[in-house]
């Protein structure tokens, strides 16, 4: 996939040029090297630092199923000038529809200041600008965010290059597996663990903006979930009680954090201030309620429930009123997340084949199989609800990280340092 | 409040006693009769066999306990009501193929359920500690009972 040939390239971009500006098309979009204002020395350190950017960018777009980059060439360099008023006709006659470039410019706190400019080729105008202050060593952040403004101004969705991924890193076997919270951004970079690996945890849920974690520890030998702040490092159990707790999420706000708790052998969804309160209880049902996840908008909450006989996708009121089954499919629904942009809910759905990733829109209509299994589960949404990432479990019980878009195809390993399970993908961080 | 006046009129007792009657300060406190302690691994092997196993299975995906299952949790009532001193962590797993939430949530379930019912059969609630595997450990589809002091 890196290298692509001509031929290839060229029939996309003229079915990219034929379904324009169908939104489901392929986009070509052009990244020539940042250029610099800076002269002399440092003129040349900021072209390379520029040139790194390029190349990251067309990585990232890479990923995308909308958007085709063509490769950054040196030779594509442009004036200073040009940034804010470019000349489209290289770019027309190469198909691309838009046009990434931008500037990096040194400054004398040592940092740099980065700004980056898309414009549609077609019309010849620009459909937006982005521009920030970093250290040098955070140049990646840069071409994230510079990735991001692409890819929002061609397709309208949020970019998923400047978000984290938290998940568990595995490592050996049976009762002496370890466990270890992980995070990185979400392609792969900047990869550290957050637990020692001597006691065993689950279920890490980042906070929208990624500042703070919910996860599941046994350090007092049973199930609770505890918040660490991740810059600085506190930690603190969600509850004060001893009860076992578990399958915690954020609001959309990050203001709230919604969990199952035990009492006794019944298991019910409960609220409580992200910073602390008393819990709410929100479903009374007897059996395993589970698995809750707000709508975007802070309203409503999909969750699990076995309460009718099997488990099945359940929406709720964020305040635990008008319960109501959502799905009626054979087998068992579980572990739903909603979409970032509300249209649609991931779940993992159990079979007597196995277990496999499906999506279904919140009314219940137009459920879609993702992937094929059989040991597929605990789907969680990129933040341009395009794409979802999901934990594999192959026949030798090793366990991995997968991606898989909805348009289809086959699912993609993300390359980790180890197994890995119970993956959460941030909002983006900004 | 009740327990601090109580020991704080023993104290003065203690003290009095002991001004008026030095000799009695040499033996002390009277000594609980303490059981013979054993070895933990002893008493988890005589557990075992006296009571007809320490693990419980269920069917997959319910914490309904069977006959069998009755049968191994009256005999770890009847020791665990002769062995007052010990107490016991029930450890509940959940199913191979289920999602991991609801396995966390069937296992609490049927660690819950053995609790109730040894409880029932008169064992002091206060002895029965409960927690969760899920699927998270290998050994599905069943609650083991573990003697842990």
């Amino acid at each position: 996939m890196k290298r692509i040939s001509a031929p290839f390239l060229l029939a996309l971009s003229a079915a990219a040029q034929a379904q324009q500006p169908a939104p489901s098309g392929v986009t070509v979009i052009a990244v020539p090297p940042l250029t610099s204002p800076d002269a002399g020395t440092k003129g040349n350190q900021m072209l390379a630092v520029g040139f790194d950017i390029s190349r990251l960018v067309e990585t990232d777009l890479r990923q995308t199923s909308e958007l085709m980059p063509l490769p950054s060439k040196r030779e594509d360099y442009y004036s200073y000038p040009e940034v804010t008023a470019p000349s489209f006709y290289k770019w027309r006659t190469l198909h691309a529809k838009a046009v990434l470039i931008g500037f990096v410019r040194s400054r004398s706190d040592g940092r740099l200041t980065v700004g980056c400019y898309i414009y549609d080729v077609d019309q010849g105008r620009e459909l937006g600008r982005k521009g920030f202050v970093i250290a040098p060593s955070d140049w990646r952040l840069a071409a994230h965010k510079c990735s991001g403004l692409a890819y929002t101004s061609v397709t309208g969705s949020p970019g998923m290059f400047d978000t984290r991924i938290a998940y568990v890193a595995e490592n050996g076997t049976g009762d002496g597996r370890s466990r270890r919270i992980a995070v990185m951004d979400s392609d792969g970079y900047n990869h550290r663990y957050l637990t020692a690996g001597d006691t065993m945890v689950l279920t890490p849920r980042l906070s929208p903006n990624a500042s703070q974690l919910a996860y599941v520890s046994y350090a007092s030998g049973r199930p609770n979930v505890r918040i660490l702040n991740l810059d600085s490092k506190q930690e603190r159990p969600l509850i004060p009680a001893d009860s076992i707790s578990f399958a915690p999420r954020y609001s959309p706000d990050g203001s709230k954090i919604v969990f199952s708790m035990m009492q006794g052998p019944n298991s019910d969804i409960y609220v409580v201030g992200a910073s602390g309160g008393a819990p709410q209880r929100l479903t009374t049902a007897p059996g395993v309620d589970t698995d809750p996840s707000f709508s975007p908008d802070g309203s409503k909450i999909v969750f699990e429930s076995d309460r009718g006989g099997s488990q099945q996708l359940y929406v709720m009121n964020a305040d635990g009123s008008d319960e109501r089954r959502m799905t009626f499919g054979g087998g068992w629904y579980a572990a739903p997340e909603w979409s970032p942009d509300g249209n649609l809910i991931a779940f993992t759905r159990r079979g007597q084949d196995g277990r496999r990733i499906g999506i279904v829109k919140p009314d219940g209509t137009g459920e879609q199989a993702l992937t094929n299994g059989p040991g597929d589960e605990g789907p969680t949404w990129a933040a341009s609800s395009r794409e979802i990432l999901f934990q594999r479990t192959n026949a030798a019980g090793r366990t991995a990280l997968y991606r898989v878009t909805l348009v289809g195809g086959e699912p993609r390993a993300m390359s980790i340092p180890q197994d890995g399970s119970d993956p959460d993908w941030s909002g983006v961080v900004d | 409040m009740r327990k601090t006046l109580l020991l704080f009129t023993a104290i003065t007792l203690a003290g009095s006693a002991q001004a008026q009657l030095p000799g009695l300060r040499k033996r002390g406190p009277a000594q609980p009769t303490q059981p013979a302690l054993q070895p933990i691994d002893a008493m988890r092997a005589e557990f075992a066999t006296q009571s007809g196993g320490t693990t419980v299975y269920y069917s997959a995906g319910n914490a309904v306990l069977g006959p069998p299952a009755l049968t191994v949790l009256n005999a770890q009532a009847a020791w665990l009501r002769r062995h007052p001193e010990v107490v016991v962590r029930i450890e509940g797993y959940g199913d191979t193929g289920d999602t991991r939430d609801h396995a966390l949530a069937i296992g609490a379930r049927r660690a819950e359920e053995a609790r109730s019912y040894l409880v029932l059969l008169g064992v002091p609630a206060m002895q029965i500690l409960t927690t969760s595997w899920g699927k998270e450990r290998p050994g599905l589809g069943r609650a083991v009972t573990i003697l842990v002091r």
